[in-house]
């Protein structure tokens, strides 16, 4: 309608027009998971047409990565998506060690660091996910259970790199630093703990009768429709496409994990529920895994002080380390002319980086395939027909995050 | 070593995406803005059924200026199992083009390439001729500029920045709350005296102890 695709936005946000109406929902609607203003043509309660608002949120994250050391870009990618910042950095790394060429040398155990890290991000971002989910639907409980397993993750994340959102842990080379006293530890507490409590977020839900009544059959998503709109992840899999980065183009180690692809057919918001409840369970399993590779000790990073920091011990000692580490500081590294296409299966679904080098030791160009964004898109596709508090279920299952989303 | 590393023959500082053969991360195909469209029609019959990604890069000294890249997968819709889907294909289009010139839309092929292109029109400028809803997406509505072009500034003009008083000073502590809607010179006299007064007396009526003896 001509109504909806005006710009600048009207003042006036409601206006009538024959039977239809022209109503702003957002960008201050708890709903929306952010800053997020949906135009919608509505007739009574049902929605007619959507036409999303994004980029209150921009702020500009891959211009200030062009103007940063290399080094520097996995701290910027963290506060792309602030509930899973390992999955960002990680991608971001691995993309830099492609374009040096340096990808053979990464140390087994940092790899199954890495791993780690990914998986317990992604648990937590499903986490805040499945909380705020829970809560759009009436449920408060349920919000409580999954912040508290959060709030181990957290933990666990500010073990490792110093903060509890953004750690920046995973660096270009392998990780900044060895795993902390006490980590496995609390790694197997956190597999101990877990399996009653999904028992416990499956029971409150699963088979809820009022959670089955606002989620099944709404927000209906094509198989054909999702790859149309560059649908990725769970959203993906909920259509039963088995597409998985982590199967599909294998980095980090992950071929060396034994995991399943949980994929449903229905397509509708129950089924992205449940895919990634199972998701939550897998992983587990990998995070299982990975901690009985990590009992073997060994080195966490390169051993090249020309990319990776030497340790710090040295710099007092050695005139050579001294040199290394005032040149890393002080000019980061160089990196080889190329372009690069990596990416990773984040929490939201495939996340990607595109990176331009022209030699410097900056990147000329860092491009972000931010998942988010493409799966929220495909809103404009299944909010039509639906209701308007269904609008909320269906913003909920595709689980978008603005950072990403306007970066 | 990156420092024994010879970069690779075809990339250069001034033309970065030469195709480096150790990287294989997607096979790569360059064509011009002419042939784009129905080049990436074929692709999709092709089996290229989803558009990972479009975006753009300027590389501001190199005629064309603009090169706007295409992330395609070859992925089959039905595939239901991890198996199915096995290692699909991905191709990278890369298509130069030059400032002010435009190209066509590939939304009617993808409708992924909506908001991707929205937002390369948003930060780079580069129209796409036959979309049906470009306009700015990330940046709002009356922006002047495209942010993510190279010539485009980091920061905006400085601005002066307007003095404020010291309160800490303990003439103004003893005087009380200064009063309000004064103008600059005032304001500037009134930190000027009050630094005045904060000195001790001997240095402030000129003299020294030195002096004084």
């Amino acid at each position: 309608m001509s109504s909806l695709s005006s710009t600048p936005l009207t003042p006036d946000i409601v206006s009538q027009d024959g039977n239809s109406m022209v109503l702003s929902m957002g960008p201050q609607h708890p709903s929306t998971h952010g800053v997020l203003q949906i135009m919608l043509e509505i007739e009574g309660e049902s929605v007619v047409k959507a036409d999303c608002e994004i980029g209150y949120l921009h702020t500009g994250i891959e211009k200030n990565m062009e103007n940063l050391f290399w080094s520097h870009g996995q701290t910027n990618a963290e506060r792309m998506d602030y509930l899973a910042p390992s999955s960002n950095a990680l991608c971001y790394v691995l993309g830099v060690e492609k374009l040096l060429g340096i990808t053979d040398r990464i140390p087994e155990r940092a790899k199954h660091i890495r791993v780690m890290a990914a998986e317990l991000t992604r648990l937590a971002s499903h986490c805040v996910w499945l909380g705020t989910h829970a809560i759009d639907l009436g449920a408060i409980s349920v919000f409580f259970y999954c912040f508290d397993l959060r709030e181990h993750i957290l933990d666990l994340s500010e073990a490792t790199g110093g903060a509890r959102m953004h750690p920046n842990y995973l660096r270009v080379g392998g990780v900044n630093g060895d795993l902390p006293s006490g980590y496995l530890e609390s790694i197997e507490r956190l597999i101990a703990k877990f399996p009653a409590r999904i028992k416990d977020l499956r029971g409150l839900l699963q088979a809820n009768p009022i959670f089955q009544d606002r989620t099944i059959d709404v927000g209906y998503l094509s198989p054909e429709e999702a790859v149309q709109w560059g649908v990725t992840g769970p959203a993906l899999r909920g259509s039963g496409v088995a597409y998985d980065v982590r199967k599909a183009f294998p980095y980090t180690g992950y071929e060396q994990y034994d995991f399943d692809v949980p994929t449903r057919t229905e397509g509708d918001a129950y089924a992205r529920f449940l895919v990634r409840l199972d998701e939550m369970e897998q992983s587990m399993r990998i995070i299982e895994q990975a901690l009985e590779k990590l009992r073997v000790p060994g080195p966490y990073a390169i051993d090249d002080p020309k990319i990776f920091p030497v340790p710090k011990e040295t710099i007092a000692l050695s005139m050579e380390a001294l040199i290394h580490h005032f040149k890393i500081v002080s000019e980061g590294f160089r990196v080889p002319p190329g372009d690069v296409y990596q990416s990773v299966e984040g929490p939201r679904g495939e996340l990607g980086y595109y990176l331009v080098s022209n030699g410097e030791n900056r990147p000329y160009r860092v491009r972000t395939r931010p998942p988010s964004l493409y799966n929220l898109q495909c809103l404009k596709s299944i909010a039509p027909g639906n209701l308007i508090a269904d609008l909320v279920v269906m913003i909920g299952s595709l689980d978008p995050v603005f950072g990403e989303v306007d970066r | 070593m990156p420092s024994t590393q010879t970069p690779p023959i075809a990339g250069t500082a001034i033309d970065p995406p030469g195709v480096r053969p150790d990287i294989d991360d997607a096979a790569i195909e360059v064509v011009t803005p002419q042939a784009l469209h129905a080049r990436l029609e074929a692709l999709r019959g092709d089996g290229y059924t989803m558009l990972l990604d479009l975006g753009a890069v300027d590389y501001l000294e190199r005629a064309p200026r603009f090169e706007v890249v295409y992330h395609l997968l070859k992925m089959p819709i039905a595939a239901a199992t991890v198996a199915q889907v096995g290692t699909p294909a991905r191709l990278r289009v890369r298509c130069g083009i030059n400032e002010g010139d435009h190209l066509p839309t590939v939304s009617d092929l993808w409708k992924a390439a909506d908001w991707a292109e929205r937002e390369v029109f948003d930060l780079f400028g580069i129209i796409f001729d036959g979309h049906p809803d470009l306009r700015r997406i990330q940046m709002p509505h009356d922006w002047e500029g495209y942010p993510l072009r190279k010539d485009y500034p980091l920061r905006g003009p400085a601005r002066e920045r307007s003095p404020r008083p010291s309160f800490a000073l303990k003439s103004n502590v003893q005087a009380g709350t200064p009063p309000t809607g004064r103008t600059l010179e005032a304001l500037q006299e009134q930190i000027r005296t009050a630094k005045e007064a904060d000195r001790p007396k001997a240095e402030r009526e000129g003299f020294t102890a030195g002096e004084s003896t």
